[in-house]
């Protein structure tokens, strides 16, 4: 098979499909209970481990595409930009409701003002503003112009409220991967990177499918407009 | 004209206008003094717990404030078609971007200057001549980072069709780490007598914070201001 196929949406989706579920089978059925007080409940860290990292590599995305569009102002760079942003609030969202759910089954409590869980609070906050931005600029260049500064604004932002949210007092969240290695098992390292893997691909398949949508959607409109006239 | 005389004369007009109107300055002070007020009778926690709150209450009001004055940064001249003949001027966008940064930072100064004795008065209740240097630098370093970030925010939003409603939406979520940091240092200088030493780290954090927006702000104003 080409690349060109192999990165196509459907195939990439189709990827993405296999690897998650591997991931599933490898977290539950490979991987041993983690030993500490969380236990059982720990099994969910493959899905919300890659779904946190997934969702600042689309915020990284958004960058990108954002600092593209203002060196080239290219429609398509705009439509990557979109795209990446509304994908990766998805996966915010469900870092959070992830997290929740970990929390309620570990901690017992649903919240807790903890740094990571707080960061991801405060980035939905941030790219639901983006949004209300676009929605207030008619015209279309400018909407781009601005959504692009503000993606790279929001984007700087977000290592540094990680970064402040150190300042509030200690939290319960485990630290997994740090700088002296991951402290992980072999076998759960291996089922956390098939479901990492998983994740991305599916983040891939997402914004090419998302960004082909658009691209249809802009004709359309188009179109219309031109049978008005 | 140099950048440095362009600089001047954009906030020496801003400065002079405001000395003449002083709309925005007391409207902000109003604010300041009624939301302490506020707070006090929605905080009624007792002495010794309101000391925690310090920094907290005296952030909040002041990212409030400071939001009021940053709508009113291009307010005239938008209304008064003055933007276009500034945009025509041979003005490097970056001038016109630290010349209003520089106003809102004088205009928040001064409210400072006004509301910290007040304040003091009402909550900390305490002597805090020791660690006045270390509160002054966590009020400086935590103004220029509002004060850039907000004036980059509102040249996006005064041009789109709400524009004071989007403003909040926009600064607030981007600013929570400043003010976590300039609360936290707030409340460790004047309710707990922290000096320079454990206050470090958090002037740090606020440094960075300004030297990183200051940047993207520089990269980004062209595109910000438009037209």
């Amino acid at each position: 098979m080409s690349v060109r196929r192999l990165s196509s949406a459907p195939a990439l989706l189709a990827l993405a499909g296999g690897f998650l579920a591997a991931g599933l089978l490898l977290a539950f059925w490979y991987a041993p209970v983690d030993a500490s007080a969380m236990g059982f409940s720990q099994k969910i860290f493959y899905y919300h481990a890659p779904i946190a990292e997934t969702a600042l590599v689309a915020f990284g995305v958004a960058f990108v595409a954002a600092v593209a569009y203002l060196r080239a102002p290219a429609a398509r760079w705009d439509r990557l930009g979109v795209v990446s942003v509304r994908l990766g609030l998805l996966f915010s969202l469900l870092v959070m409701l992830t997290g929740m759910i970990w929390g309620k089954a570990a901690w017992g409590v649903w919240w807790a003002w903890e740094p990571r869980l707080t960061t991801f609070l405060v980035v939905c906050l941030l790219y639901a503003g983006y949004f209300v931005l676009r929605s207030l600029v008619d015209e279309e260049q400018r909407r781009a112009t601005f959504a692009a500064v503000f993606a790279i604004v929001a984007f700087v932002d977000v290592p540094i409220t990680f970064f402040a949210t150190r300042f509030l007092p200690e939290g319960l969240h485990p630290a997994v991967i740090t700088t002296g290695g991951t402290g992980m098992e072999g076998s759960m390292f291996l089922s956390f990177m098939v479901s990492m893997a998983g994740m991305t691909l599916l983040l891939a398949g997402l914004i090419r499918h998302e960004t082909r949508l658009e691209e249809l959607r802009e004709r359309v409109a188009d179109l219309k407009a031109r049978l008005e006239r | 004209m140099g950048a440095a005389a362009q600089f001047a004369a954009l906030l020496h007009k801003d400065l002079l206008r405001e000395l003449r109107t002083r709309e925005t300055l007391v409207s902000m002070l109003l604010f300041v003094l009624l939301a302490l007020v506020i707070f006090h009778y929605a905080f009624d926690v007792g002495a010794g717990s309101l000391a925690r709150l310090t920094g907290g209450m005296l952030w909040v009001t002041f990212v409030f404030a400071v939001l009021l004055g940053l709508n009113r940064t291009f307010a005239q001249e938008k209304d008064e078609h003055c933007l276009d003949g500034l945009l025509l001027c041979p003005v490097d966008r970056v001038v016109i971007f630290a010349a209003k940064t520089a106003a809102n930072l004088v205009f928040v100064l001064l409210i400072q200057a006004a509301a910290v004795p007040v304040f003091s008065v009402f909550f900390v209740q305490r002597d805090y001549l020791g660690q006045l240097p270390a509160f002054l630098a966590v009020l400086l370093l935590a103004d220029l980072g509002i004060c850039a970030l907000g004036t980059l925010l509102a040249t996006i939003s005064m041009s789109t069709r709400a524009r004071d409603l989007l403003l909040p939406v926009l600064f607030l979520p981007l600013v929570v780490p400043l003010v976590i940091a300039a609360s936290s240092a707030t409340t460790m200088a004047l309710a707990e007598g922290a000096g320079f030493g454990r206050l470090a780290g958090r002037l740090l954090f606020l440094a960075g914070f300004d030297l990183v927006f200051l940047v993207a702000a520089w990269g980004t104003y062209d595109y910000a201001i438009g037209e």
